[in-house]
């Protein structure tokens, strides 16, 4: 029992980590000085943020690494009495077997202004027993005291040739068989987000015993939320009622994130436009306002609503019937 | 007759609470009765608290009264005309006095009503005639001259046990028979607006025979979501700002009242520039949302509040004379619908993000992929395994059961599986689980089976409960006795019966 190929072959030594070879090296220095100060590691998904972490946290903590790691991810409760009660629970006790503690937090971005002032506390106050790695995707929604507390980190999108190299050796173990278009189909789609690419490659094995072009793209197409791009048509038709509807379903049923939301129409949009559905100012105008929107989605409280907002800017691009 | 003049206090005994003002309101009608000129009252307290009533009882004792509120149009002049004459001429009775009465001091508006206070206290200052002002925010800086030219006199919320007597009093006047909670939730729900008890009271009670709670629950939710469809009603009708500004006056989430607008904005807007342009004013709203909530500075509401309303009103050209029917959220019905299935998804999100170090947000973008994999039945049975998902979870991402390993017991299974398919998936996870569990410890995994179990009953509504009986069954079954062929006839039969 491994699990999925993501978690199977997950990294776990500093040097396995792929495609962060910088980073990977300052690391290392830590764990030949035994201490580390606290840590903050930026980037977009599927880089390598929770693995680097893992794999420190093993190497620098030692045989006792679990014990002395304490790993709270974005679904758990994090608001002020967590980050109070949990992590301050934790962060007292001297360590045992290994050299200090370490806290883990992922998508510390997404916690609030007020936990994380709190959190900024708790770092000062343990210095001496423990020591945070935080990670987030955007550090501009870091408030200024924890990063100028912590060394920062910027991870990049993972090279094509990287993720090419780590899929072979997974096929390999695996024992499938993928070809060079397969695999470079997947470096395409999968924009540098080494976790998406594994997943490709594991979803088309599944397909086919060998993987191809033709396996990897339909299982880039049926991982697409559905109903895009009749959501964009309705739109365009000036059924903005019917347009919306969907996108609620879509968003709240099925959980899609405004993100991925957005990456979505402006997929489809391209598409439309390179099949003539669009015609050329209407798509330039399109991609400034997907633009806009994709910006608002992060800074407002309600990203449905933005991606209401952002259909309306569809409502005069079609063929105007007259009113 | 409405009750709240039918229950009207007739006299200073009869009006609830606040028994120190009343005193006080009472040594200064003597005062005046008795030739002193005491400075005029500024009655001080929250609607609903008897400031007018108790004016009105004061006024019975002067010879006269003379009354100007809020909806009367307060400029200097009016003010100077009314008041002053009245002010100036005296009547024979009672010292010729005449009760002034002048409610909502506080509303007086600053350029309607330009230099009204300024006429207040020069009528103050020349007045030889009772005065008595009302107001309903102690802190509004148009009272702050006034105040210290008159006494201030604070009126108190009644309190809850006051509001039930009367409450009570009134039901057997009219006799309603009625559940006492009832009653005190009236009271409390008021929040020491007697009026207010009073108005609920007779909605829910005139002509019946008895209240009960249920009546109580239609009351306070139309209630609530009535008075915002009105707010909601004036954005989208009107383009008169100062009426919708009074309009977002209301007690309700910046985020709710948002989400309503922009449901019913394409209900009443027809043009699609003006959609858009709605939409652009609401996605600005949601941005100060998305501020104030980020920073916990929530000064940003004011222009949330400013922009959904203002800025959404003045998005349309002209006002559409017709009747829309406007809508809660439907996003509100999606989401009850879809309980079931989100808790689903978060718990086996849940379950998924444990193993890979992944929040839910995160697992979920994986679950396209996870629902391919999951169609080989072999890698399906791993994942299951490895995630320790239950059947129902599976079903999240295949629609079929997982069937039998191919290489356990091959002559039982073909045939079975073509008629109860699922009986077959069943036995075939617990024969799995059994393998594992022979060697392994019946003592750690009992526990575990206790917490999906009551984790599990959190979520009655995710499937069909038989199926769920089943489910629970079956998986306490394999846990619990791994090589009890009893239990796996229990198995069967529940199943079967399905």
């Amino acid at each position: 029992m491994q699990g999925p190929w993501v978690e199977k072959y997950r990294p776990q030594t500093l040097d396995d980590v792929v495609g962060q070879e910088h980073i990977i090296q300052r690391l290392k220095r830590y764990v030949e000085e035994g201490s580390m100060p606290n840590l903050m590691f930026t980037g977009p998904a599927g880089v390598g943020k929770t693995t680097t972490a893992l794999a420190l946290a093993r190497t620098i903590l030692g045989e006792y690494w679990r014990q002395n790691l304490l790993e709270l991810n974005a679904s758990d409760a994090r608001g002020i009495d967590t980050v109070r009660n949990d992590i301050k629970n934790f962060s007292r006790l001297k360590s045992v077997g290994s050299p200090f503690r370490i806290i883990f937090l992922d998508e510390v971005d997404n916690m609030t202004k007020d936990a994380q002032h709190a959190l900024r506390r708790e770092m000062e106050m343990y210095t001496k027993t423990s020591t945070f790695i935080l990670s987030c995707n955007y550090s501009s929604k870091i408030i200024d005291p924890i990063q100028s507390r912590t060394a920062i980190f910027r991870f990049t999108p993972i090279k094509g040739s990287h993720i090419i190299k780590r899929l072979k050796i997974i096929a390999e173990a695996e024992n499938i068989k993928a070809t060079d278009g397969a695999l470079e189909s997947i470096v395409y789609f999968a924009e540098g987000d080494m976790r998406r690419a594994i997943n490709i490659l594991q979803a088309s094995s599944t397909i086919d015993k060998e993987v191809s072009e033709e396996s990897v793209h339909e299982v880039v197409s049926k991982a697409k939320p559905k109903d895009v791009r009749k959501i964009i048509s309705y739109a365009l038709d000036g059924k903005f009622m019917e347009a919306r509807d969907l996108l609620r379903e879509l968003m709240v049923v099925q959980g899609t994130s405004g993100e991925d939301m957005t990456t979505q129409i402006y997929q489809e949009v391209s598409k439309m436009s390179m099949d003539g559905i669009i015609d050329q100012d209407s798509y330039v105008d399109l991609i400034e306002n997907i633009g806009k929107f994709d910006y608002r989605i992060r800074e407002g409280a309600n990203p449905r609503i933005q991606l209401e907002a952002l259909l309306t800017k569809f409502l005069l691009k079609g063929k105007q019937p007259t009113t | 007759m409405l009750w709240t003049e039918k229950y009207h206090p007739q006299n200073f005994d009869e009006v609830l609470g606040n028994t120190l003002a009343k005193k006080e309101i009472e040594d200064w009608i003597a005062a005046w009765l008795a030739g002193e000129h005491p400075k005029p009252l500024l009655l001080v307290g929250p609607p609903g608290t008897g400031k007018t009533t108790i004016a009105h009882l004061a006024a019975r004792e002067f010879a006269d009264s003379v009354e100007l509120n809020a909806s009367d149009k307060r400029s200097y002049d009016i003010l100077l005309r009314t008041i002053g004459e009245a002010s100036a001429t005296g009547s024979l009775f009672n010292q010729g006095l005449k009760l002034i009465i002048l409610d909502e001091v506080d509303g007086i508006h600053g350029t309607d009503d330009r230099g009204g206070v300024r006429a207040i206290s020069k009528i103050i200052k020349e007045g030889h005639h009772p005065l008595i002002m009302m107001a309903n925010d102690p802190y509004s800086k148009r009272l702050k001259s006034l105040k210290t030219k008159s006494k201030v006199v604070k009126i108190n919320k009644v309190h809850t046990n006051s509001i039930l007597a009367l409450l009570k009093r009134i039901c057997i006047k009219e006799s309603v028979d009625f559940d006492e909670h009832v009653l005190r939730t009236l009271a409390k729900q008021s929040k020491g607006d007697l009026r207010s008890a009073i108005t609920d009271l007779e909605i829910i009670a005139q002509g019946k025979e008895s209240i009960t709670s249920a009546d109580l629950e239609l009351l306070f939710k139309k209630d609530d979501i009535h008075n915002i469809f009105d707010s909601v009603r004036t954005v989208l009708k009107s383009k008169n700002p100062k009426r919708i500004k009074d309009a977002m006056r209301i007690e309700a989430d910046p985020a709710f009242i948002l989400e309503l607008i922009t449901e019913n904005v394409p209900r009443e807007y027809e043009k699609k520039e003006e959609i858009e342009d709605a939409y652009e004013m609401i996605s600005q709203a949601d941005i100060y949302l998305g501020r104030a909530f980020q920073t916990r500075n929530y000064g940003y509401w004011k222009y949330t509040y400013d922009l959904m309303s203002l800025g959404v009103a003045l998005s349309k050209e002209e006002t559409y004379r017709k009747f829309a029917r406007y809508a809660n959220s439907s996003v509100y019905a999606i989401l009850s619908k879809s309980r079931a299935k989100r808790d689903l998804r978060d718990r086996v999100a849940d379950k998924i993000g444990e193993k890979t170090h992944a929040s839910r947000r995160v697992v979920r973008e994986q679950f396209p992929y996870l629902e391919m994999m999951f169609q080989d039945n072999d890698l399906a049975r791993e994942l299951a395994d490895y995630f320790n998902l239950d059947d129902a979870e599976i079903k999240l991402f295949r629609s079929r059961k997982i069937p039998k390993r191919k290489k356990a017991k091959p002559g039982k299974s073909p045939k079975k599986s073509s008629e109860k398919p699922e009986k077959k998936a069943k036995s075939s996870v617990a024969k799995k689980e059994n393998k594992k569990e022979k060697e392994a410890k019946p003592k750690k995994s009992a526990p575990k089976k206790g917490k999906s179990t009551s984790k599990k009953s959190k979520y009655p509504q995710d499937i069909g409960t038989k199926e769920k009986e089943g489910t629970n069954q079956n998986s306490s079954n394999i846990k619990e006795k791994p090589a009890n062929p009893e239990n796996k006839e229990k198995q069967v039969s529940l199943f079967s019966f399905k």
